[in-house]
């Protein structure tokens, strides 16, 4: 890309500027991609200076003659505060106000990259990236046109000043069509039935090269509390949510769902034309919904067509409360992933004096949103689809609607809206409404707005799998670790095809089942150590519609890896007689893990002791008092967690008074929007540990309501401290994300610190605590 | 069978034909297109649905329109008008001016996802005019033992929310007396 391409491109670092045309109105420099990338609207949007038309696909980035920005990323916003990070990011980089960018988000027809919403780090790095190629190529015209060297130029909100002289990037663009491609790698998700999750390209597109950056230590709006773009119009109901979106002659559809996981219609029930005189049935295969102009209509009519249609019986599942002896009786072979060192590991156990060994395990958990699943869709008699929805990958939902349709990628747009937090669930862009509404717009030949209810959506949509891990630690005379061997068995959480597919009989592709290491191994000073991960299919996944269909979720593996690994390493700390927090430190020589654990402690005011505590009881009917540690490293990010909890042995109830968190992610970027996630990321965490379980039968999901899947309610969140470490020199790490997986390993080592009993099986409920603490 | 009825929605008079057993949720959403109201759980679990009818919270999917009829229901888009009443703003003010729960969920950041927010902000507002500088403990019993489920958020916003029930507390207090 370096060098001059033809007369009119100027090289800027790995990018090229050209002038396009002139324009008589306005003026924009447009940052298009230099890969020969395939859009709809692209074209025209190059061919067309004069468009300022925000719906055609015409770049990256905009800076307009009116000295505003546009913006565009396929990421979105997943409620962490991305269209805040983002502006700030942009912002940083090009010097100018973030209250000067306007952000288009994750429409696959006016957004260039794709990738998945999951993180920030990723989708942060080519706007960063974009906006400091698009800084230089400014420089480079401002030098021009003020005839002063680009060393002696300086900008301040969007104003270059030097030489006594300055203009603003708008006058810069005046009368101009200017077009700065900048170079990026890989591709838009595209079907692939063959491939790691069924299709192509789960990051989208990447933007290479290396143009000056602002360094951590220089940022001026990064590492400022800039508010959240999207949170005013939510508060005052402008938003225009997936869910409130409404389309000329539009049909709302309620879904009649299957008894049992692998039943097969028999027949489906009639609607009563006197009672519900618009609603229709509309089927295909297994897929059944009740359709009308009126949605509650179509409700009602719903209700009576379930209750009159007939499946045939399935009962394929172990129960929930046998899904660890499930998963242990499965035939499992090698490990999926192995790491570290597999003999000298083995050795050093088989020749331990002292061994440390326990089992940790998890029932399935669930996303769980507030807002079940929605989407709308439109498909055309001429084949073209629009699909409205909030799914956290619009490129890769659109690789999975083509291939269930049999069509090319290009014929579906998707746009995104906001809804309903989505943890993890459409990161791989499969979950959801959509393919329900596409195949019921396909039939009715009519728009059709999908709603799921909170049953279907607690029974249907994907979870995040029950876990079994065996943990053994060999301990020298000193009571310090020289070996550790984790064995974690699961079944697979990269499932995303789409239930509509499946119930319809229609194409839908998945990964294959596995599992990986998810852990940053926090201690070095531990020479000897292997982590084997093993996973398997769906439980009951030879069922006609996959079983339990297994989905990442905030934090995937790592989450339920270290409660293993930490727990281990409390269980471990106790049998050495050594203060936990102490303990870790004699397992480190990681300075930053060292800085945090010394700082949270002190937030904390952590008495050194071993655990348990003297006060321990298992039989008290009064409670007993206890607290707990844990770390993680997770994407530049380190994490330390201190709970402290009391609990009622007799009647087993804990109830956490206490959770100081503390983070270390490099430079913080935005204070406030971290200190935010950090407390709600500890609100999931303590839900995860203290009351979350999918329950099912042998046929079907039973926890269907929030009286049956249980969250952390108001009452429940005890005080949450937050301690924050901002430093300049290591980068910045993954944010908020890791704020839920910080909690459940200090909670049950508060559990053992009051009784003396370890409690190894998540969640921490009465039922399970009450024998435990009896044995 | 379709009715007629009357209710006064955000201070405007709305007169619906629609039977009358339709929850309140329905009418405001696709009739009214008052979209702040969410779909939740449907059964008066989560307060996804709230608004207040004169004065109370109500769950609107379990609510039938006929149980409105002749009453004053709010919204969160009627929040500010409710405020400008209780100022006595003028109508210029009034357009310019958010509900101070609101303008607290704003300075305070509270939504993550936000899907539950219209829920909460309609507790705050009851809360306020009933109790105007509560402590924790009244908040957290506000929020979950007062109403007839705990209202949930799945982002996990609890925190938030009290800093800025609050926050909103302050400034209602500061602006009023």
């Amino acid at each position: 890309m370096i060098g001059k391409t033809n007369q009119r491109e100027t090289p800027v670092f790995a990018a090229t500027i050209s002038r396009r045309g002139f324009m008589k109105n306005g003026g924009v420099l447009l940052v298009s991609l230099a890969l020969p990338v395939r859009f709809i609207g692209r074209a025209q949007a190059a061919e067309n200076p004069t468009s300022m038309d925000p719906t055609l696909l015409g770049s990256w980035l905009e800076i307009r003659s009116d000295n505003t920005i546009l913006a565009r990323t396929g990421r979105t916003e997943t409620g962490v505060g991305m269209t805040g990070y983002y502006a700030q990011t942009i912002a940083e980089e090009l010097n100018v106000r973030p209250e000067a960018i306007t952000l288009i988000m994750g429409d696959t027809d006016r957004t260039p990259d794709g990738g998945y919403s999951a993180g920030f780090l990723t989708g942060m790095s080519n706007l960063r990236k974009v906006a400091a190629y698009t800084y230089q190529a400014l420089l480079g015209s401002a030098s021009m046109q003020l005839g002063v060297p680009i060393s002696a130029l300086s900008v301040s909100d969007g104003v270059v000043s030097g030489g006594g002289k300055k203009i603003s990037y708008g006058e810069l663009v005046e009368g101009q069509h200017l077009e700065l491609k900048i170079p990026v790698k890989g591709s838009l998700a595209k079907p692939d039935p063959a491939g790691w999750v069924g299709m192509t390209s789960l990051d989208g597109l990447t933007v290479t090269g290396d143009p000056p950056m602002t360094a951590p230590k220089e940022f001026k709006v990064l590492g400022t509390s800039f508010p959240a773009g999207h949170i005013p119009d939510k508060i005052t109901g402008k938003t225009q949510w997936s869910c409130d979106l409404t389309l000329p002659g539009m049909l709302h559809a309620r879904m009649v769902r299957p008894a049992t996981l692998g039943s097969t219609l028999i027949s489906a029930g009639a609607i009563d034309k006197k009672e519900f005189p618009t609603a229709e049935v509309v089927k295909r295969g297994n897929l059944l919904a009740v359709v009308s102009p009126n949605e509650w209509e179509a409700v009602q009519a719903a209700l009576t067509v379930a209750g009159m249609t007939k499946w045939t019986e399935w009962s394929g599942l172990p129960g929930s409360e046998n899904v660890g002896k499930a998963i242990r009786q499965y035939k499992w072979e090698k490990p999926g992933e192995s790491r570290g060192k597999a003999a000298s590991t083995m050795v050093a156990l088989q020749n331990a004096r002292k061994k440390v060994s326990a089992t940790y395990e998890q029932g399935y958990v669930r996303h769980a949103p507030i807002g079940p699943f929605v989407a709308v869709a439109d498909v055309k008699s001429d084949g073209n689809v629009t699909i409205w929805t909030h799914s956290a990958q619009s490129q890769g939902l659109r690789a999975r609607m083509a291939y269930m349709l049999g069509i090319p990628v290009d014929k579906i747009v998707v746009r995104w809206m906001d809804q309903s937090g989505q943890y993890g669930r459409t990161t791989l862009g499969g979950d959801g409404a959509e393919a329900d509404a596409v195949i019921l717009s396909q039939l009715t030949g009519k728009p059709v707005r999908v709603q799921w209810t909170l049953d279907e959506d607690l029974a249907w949509s994907s979870v995040s799998p029950a876990w079994v891990s065996d943990m053994a630690a060999a301990l020298d005379t000193n009571g310090h670790i020289v070996a550790l061997h984790s064995a974690q068995y699961s079944p697979h959480m990269m499932d995303p095809r789409p239930l509509g597919a499946l119930l319809a009989g229609m194409p839908a592709a998945t990964s294959k089942p596995g599992n990986w290491v998810a852990t940053e191994w926090p201690y070095d000073k531990i020479v000897n150590r292997l982590e084997d991960t093993y996973g398997m299919p769906n439980l009951a996944g030879d069922s006609a519609n996959g079983g339990l269909r297994g989905n990442i979720m905030r934090t995937p593996g790592q989450r339920q890896q270290n409660f293993a690994l930490e727990g281990l390493i409390n269980e471990a700390a106790a049998a050495a007689g050594t203060d936990p927090i102490e303990y870790r430190l004699a397992h480190t020589t990681d300075e930053r893990l060292i800085n945090l654990l010394h700082a949270t402690a002190k937030a904390a005011n952590w008495e050194k002791r071993p655990s348990p505590h003297r006060g321990a009881r298992r039989t008290s009917s009064i409670p007993v008092e206890g607290r707990g540690v844990c770390v993680m490293i997770r994407e530049n990010a380190y994490w330390v967690g201190i709970a402290e909890i009391a609990v009622v042995p007799t009647t087993g109830a804990v109830h956490v008074t206490k959770f100081t968190i503390g983070v270390e992610p490099g430079k913080i970027l935005n204070p406030r929007q971290l200190d935010r996630c950090m407390k709600s990321g500890v609100v999931m965490g303590l839900s995860e540990t203290l009351k979350e379980e999918v329950t099912f039968d042998t046929k079907k999901v039973t926890s269907t309501d929030w009286n049956n899947y249980k969250i952390l309610t108001m009452e429940e969140t005890p005080e949450i401290k937050v301690m924050q470490l901002s430093r300049d020199d290591k980068g910045f790490g993954g944010g908020s994300e890791a704020a839920n997986a910080i909690v459940p390993p200090a909670v049950t080592a508060a559990f053992f610190d009051a009784t003396g009993v370890n409690a190894r099986r998540l969640p921490l409920t009465p039922q399970y605590l009450v024998p435990l603490l009896k044995v | 069978m379709p009715d007629q009825l009357t209710l006064t929605v955000n201070g405007t008079k709305q007169t619906i034909t629609t039977d009358p057993d339709t929850p309140l949720l329905f009418v405001l959403r696709n009739e009214l297109k008052l979209t702040g109201p969410k779909m939740g759980c449907g059964m008066a679990q989560c307060g996804a649905c709230a608004v207040l009818l004169d004065g109370e919270e109500i769950r609107t999917c379990v609510t039938p329109i006929s149980d409105a009829a002749g009453k004053q229901v709010t919204t969160i888009e009627g929040l500010p008008a409710v405020w400008a009443a209780q100022k006595g703003l003028s109508a210029t003010e009034a357009g310019k001016t958010l509900h101070p729960v609101q303008q607290a969920w704003i300075d305070e950041q509270v939504p993550q996802c936000g899907y539950c927010q219209s829920g909460m902000m309609v507790v705050a507002v009851q809360l306020l005019s009933k109790i105007p500088n509560p402590t924790v403990a009244q908040i957290k019993d506000a929020f979950t033992n007062t109403p007839p489920s705990p209202h949930l958020c799945r982002c996990g916003t609890y925190a938030a929310i009290i800093d800025a029930v609050q926050r909103a507390a302050h400034a209602m207090r500061g602006a009023g007396r």
